[in-house]
């Protein structure tokens, strides 16, 4: 009863207009007044330990500065380029290279707005001129867009992974196999579309426009490398060089001389407006100039007050984590389940439920650090592998994101393409057919998640 | 098994206890519970103890700094988890101190082990007993025979000078890592090699992602349980000495029990497969003196007395 | 709508510790991958460095979010509503936000302060003046980062002239009652500009704003 009043209160302040942070804070610190007889310092103390006790976590700021680099720089341009070489010239064509370039940025960032305003922002435009209605070319980038927390790295992979203490790299590696089969059940889906309406058709510029766009997008690809090969190795070649938070800060740094270096699309060998770019034997003081350029500054203060606007939800989250367990919520809800008679299905499509509904008031990860504990004990003692259960709360914070009345996607979409909220929704709904039916598929065949990472690491070890 | 509520009534004090491990199969764990069923069973009405395992409430870290706020009542936290209140608690992870638990069993009930329980009371914290996991073994991703074959290898450790120091002796290199990227970082060669007991490297599946675990002995992993010297005190003086006496009885017979827990954990590792290395008396003369002379540099730490009566003690073995 | 960034010196000065900190983090922690995958070394001070001047970032930059309106909330509700409700709904929110940062000064000061030998507050929500007994904690140290020598005058002054292994932990820690101060003072300001009606929400509706900003002031140019 006490925790129906603790959840009223966040969200009784979210939709009054309090920010997320303080209504998580906020109520927590309510209720542990109210029913607790622990300390207000010991809230001030979970608010330092959301950062100091959380090795994990820091994998956000690295990953969030990371894709500023790629995106302030002209890569998602480039992606896009070879997207459309690939296949570009399929019916339907330049929609199903909007899923295409949407999934390879999805692997180079760990959000999903970012990937939907970094693709969107171009390809929605293009299609438009192509011939698509905008209708559609929203539908299809706002759906796609939702990858990019599915595809490895993932921000809300790592939050899952430090709420319920598995490993980072087997999250992410659970997350390939998912990740391909949703990009290509939505190009297929797109395929088909096209076929029955008719849609345009772009012509084959040939194997020679693929390899050079190829060449072109090839330094932000390698990113993706770096992080694979970083974290996992290449089996009887090497062994791996970074643990996942590593691998997170070894992209920013590589992405940063990838954009200010090799691009050039910012920093000081960035030509002026309509200039070709300085090559660095011109200028070799550039390599100085370049950490504390304007360019640079620029990216790293944005990708600073991202990570304090997403960070500051989560430490938030955490604050609530710690008083429920205080109060040993999780074990009551867990006995008021077990007791209920619950099954494995019975108990994943409740938890779907949960996130679906929760996912229309909350910033996905906060969401997680509050729902995963909860679910978490319940779910082992169930027998369900913990790798498979992030990869069903993820899809289902994807779908969240795209499900009226409130959606992250849904709002962004509207931005980048300038049209209504309502209209995006209405768009997007064809293919939220799409990402339901994976997200029955995801629920109920764990190899799906599970294959990939019990692959190459072992299975999982459950440990309480 | 879900650790069930407790439901504490009203009236009754509660005991937080806050811990970093399983319920059911680390030593640690087991031997909170048990105190808790005896705690609810023999002081019901009075006092109602509550169990937080894997590290849900507080690492240990955190644990310490919230006990001394009074916002838990009880913890088992490592013994190197304590050098921030005295140093004299490095003694245990300075190499091939103690012969074999009985040793440190025997060192840890002395005047000198008593007197290190209080040493930490001028800073708030009150040692009640000492808790055994057992003897620290090397593993790696190659054999390890000859320290050399540790040299320039990555090995995680816990952080702590001692076992810094320790590495360096070896010529390996220390690492820091989350602990719940050990076992990832190991199977992908982040890093090469861990020190840990039996009960952790068959708990944590070390084994499966190591080319062997060699049996050195070479350090002590023990535990202690602590509470505030303010909670104590605040405690009446009937309920304070029955809370003791049930803890002492749980350290007791929970402590004996060691031998056979750290003895099933070992074989659990070769029954599942891993290899075990035993070493010949030679090869481990030849850790010994590698590493022995860490001590040196911890000497004015823990206190030559101290080191005397570990090794007066270790002569009885 | 969205305030550019750089509009005043404070904001400069703001901004440039954000992106200072977080250069910070990302190259302590590539350097520490160097150290060990190139030369077989380490940093052992690392992690630990890092995770603290994360929590700096995230707990200072939120006075900053505050101020640029940049905190992530739900204005679908407050949206449908017309504008006399959504003033009141804004002078609630902030309301509730000043509690919120008053209940965390509170509690950031009683868990700092021993570890600074000062004396926490009395009371349990609200402070009763200054505990009179209390048991100090500023020998209390991290646990990697090594105490820099130039630091040394610290040992008499806060440690009774017993010296200092590893950085004292008030020092870190002191960033819990600065930055909530910062906060208060910040939905103070912001409380004013709700009052007077320049404001009718504090909440930015998701993370990426500016973005979406530069994308429309670019398509309105086109
Ligand atoms: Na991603
Ligand atoms: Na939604």
């Amino acid at each position: 009863m006490t925790v129906i009043i603790l959840f009223g209160l966040v969200i009784g302040f979210m939709l009054i207009g309090v920010p997320i942070a303080v209504s998580l804070g906020l109520s927590s610190i309510l209720f542990l007044l109210w029913f607790g007889d622990t300390s207000l310092a010991s809230i001030a103390q979970t608010l330092m330990q959301a950062f100091v006790g959380h090795f994990t976590l820091l994998a956000i700021p690295f990953f969030i500065l990371a894709s500023s680099f790629m995106s302030t720089g002209g890569v998602a341009k480039r992606i896009i380029r070879f997207s459309i070489a690939c296949v570009g010239h399929l019916q339907g064509g330049l929609a199903i290279a909007g899923v295409f370039a949407c999934m390879i940025f999805a692997a180079l960032s760990g959000s999903s707005p970012a990937t939907v305003v970094a693709i969107g922002s171009i390809v929605i435009g293009a299609m438009t001129k192509a011939g698509y209605t905008k209708d559609f070319a929203a539908g299809v980038i706002c759906n796609a867009g939702t990858l990019g927390i599915l595809i490895p790295p993932s921000i809300v992979m790592v939050v899952y992974a430090t709420a319920v203490d598995v490993s980072v790299g087997r999250m992410f590696l659970a997350g390939v196999i998912p990740g391909i089969l949703a990009g290509a059940m939505l190009m297929v889906a797109i395929w088909i579309m096209a076929r029955v309406k008719n849609m345009p058709k772009g012509q084959f510029a040939g194997m020679g426009e693929v390899w050079s766009s190829f060449r072109e997008a090839f330094w932000g690809l390698m990113l993706i490398v770096i992080i694979m090969v970083g974290i996992y190795g290449i089996p009887g070649i090497t062994g791996a060089i970074f643990t996942p938070t590593e691998a997170a800060a070894v992209a920013s740094v590589y992405a940063f001389i990838a954009a200010v270096f090799i691009y050039r699309d910012m920093g000081p060998l960035k030509g002026a407006e309509g200039q070709a770019n300085t090559p660095l034997w011109k200028k070799p003081q550039a390599l100085v100039t370049a950490w504390f350029h304007r360019d640079t500054q620029k990216t790293l203060f944005e990708a600073g007050k991202l990570t304090i606007t997403l960070m500051f939800v989560i430490a938030n989250a955490l604050i609530l984590k710690h008083v429920l367990t205080d109060e040993q919520v999780p074990q009551h809800v867990a006995e008021a389940m077990l007791s209920a008679g619950f099954g494995p299905v019975m108990f994943l499509v409740v938890v779907n439920l949960i996130l679906l509904i929760g996912g229309q008031f909350m910033e996905p990860s906060g969401l997680l650090v509050i729902v995963a504990p909860l679910v978490f004990p319940i779910a082992i003692e169930l027998g369900i592998d913990p790798i498979h259960l992030g990869i069903i709360m993820v899809v289902n914070m994807e779908i969240g994101m795209i499900t009226p009345p409130v959606g992250l996607n849904l709002f962004v979409t509207s931005g980048v393409a300038g049209m209504p909220m309502m209209r995006v929704v209405k768009a997007a709904l064809p293919f939220l057919g799409v990402l339901f039916i994976f997200l029955i598929m995801v629920t109920y065949i764990p190899a799906i998640s599970t294959f990939l990472p019990n692959a190459v690491m072992g299975p999982e070890i459950v440990t309480r | 098994a879900l650790a069930d509520p407790a439901g504490c009534d009203a009236g009754e004090m509660v005991i937080k206890f806050s811990h970093v491990t399983n319920t059911d199969k680390h030593p640690k764990g087991i031997a909170a519970e048990l105190l808790k069923t005896r705690v609810n069973e023999q002081m019901d009405g009075k006092a109602c103890m509550e169990v937080y395992p894997n590290s849900t409430l507080y690492d240990d870290d955190k644990l310490l700094e919230a006990m001394l706020q009074g916002d838990v009542q009880l913890g088992a936290p490592s013994l190197s988890k304590f050098e921030t209140f005295t140093k004299v608690f490095r003694i245990f992870d300075l190499p091939f101190m103690f012969k074999n638990m009985e040793a440190v069993d025997a060192f840890q009930a002395s005047d000198n082990g008593q007197a290190m329980m209080s040493s930490m009371e001028r800073r708030g914290l009150a040692g009640l007993g000492f808790w055994h996991n057992g003897l620290k073994q090397f593993s790696a991703n190659k054999p390890l025979l000859e320290p050399e074959d540790a040299k320039g290898l990555k090995f995680r450790v816990q952080p702590s000078d001692v076992l810094v120091a320790q590495m360096e002796a070896l010529g390996a290199s220390p690492q820091k890592m989350a602990f719940s990227e050990v076992y990832g970082a190991l199977q992908q060669g982040v890093v090469d090699g861990q020190e840990n007991t039996w009960s952790n490297t068959l708990g944590q599946k070390y084994y499966e992602v190591q080319d062997g675990i060699t049996e050195t002995n070479h350090g002590v992993l023990d535990y202690m349980v602590v509470a505030s010297v303010d909670w104590l005190d605040s405690l009446d003086e009937g309920t304070r000495d029955q809370f003791l006496e049930i803890l002492d009885g749980v350290t007791k017979e929970r402590n004996a029990a060691i031998a056979q827990v750290d003895a099933d954990a070992r074989q659990g590792v070769l029954d599942a497969g891993g290899v075990i290395r035993e070493l010949t008396p030679e090869q481990r003369a030849d850790w010994v003196a590698v590493m022995k002379p860490v001590w040196d540099q911890f000497t004015d730490d823990v206190g030559q007395d101290n080191i005397d009566a570990a090794q007066a003690i270790n002569a009885q073995f | 709508m969205h305030a550019a960034p750089g509009e005043s010196f404070v904001d400069r000065i703001e901004e440039t510790l954000i992106a200072v900190i977080l250069g910070a983090m990302t190259l302590i922690t590539f350097a520490n991958v160097v150290a060990r995958y190139v030369f077989n070394s380490n940093i052992l001070w690392a992690l630990e460095s890092t995770v603290f001047l994360f929590g700096w970032l995230v707990l200072l930059g939120a006075s900053y979010a505050v101020k640029k309106n940049a905190h992530l909330g739900v204005d679908a509700v407050v949206d449908i509503c017309p504008l006399p409700v959504r003033r009141v709904l804004a002078v609630i929110a902030i309301a509730l936000c000043l509690v919120y940062a008053c209940l965390m000064l509170k509690g950031a000061w009683d868990y700092w302060a021993n570890f600074a030998n000062l004396p926490q507050t009395g009371g349990r929500w609200f402070p009763l003046g200054f505990e009179d007994r209390f048991r100090s904690k500023s020998w209390y140290e991290v646990n990697d980062i090594p105490f820099p020598a130039f630091l040394g005058f610290l040992e008499s002054a806060m440690n009774e002239g017993e010296a200092y292994e590893k950085l004292p932990r008030f020092i870190p820690y002191a960033v819990l009652p600065l930055s909530m101060a910062l906060l208060l003072f910040r939905f103070v300001q912001v409380a004013l500009k709700v009052w007077a009606g320049k404001l009718d929400r504090i909440v930015a509706s998701h993370e990426v704003e500016d973005e979406i900003a530069d994308v429309a002031e670019r398509r309105g140019e086109s």
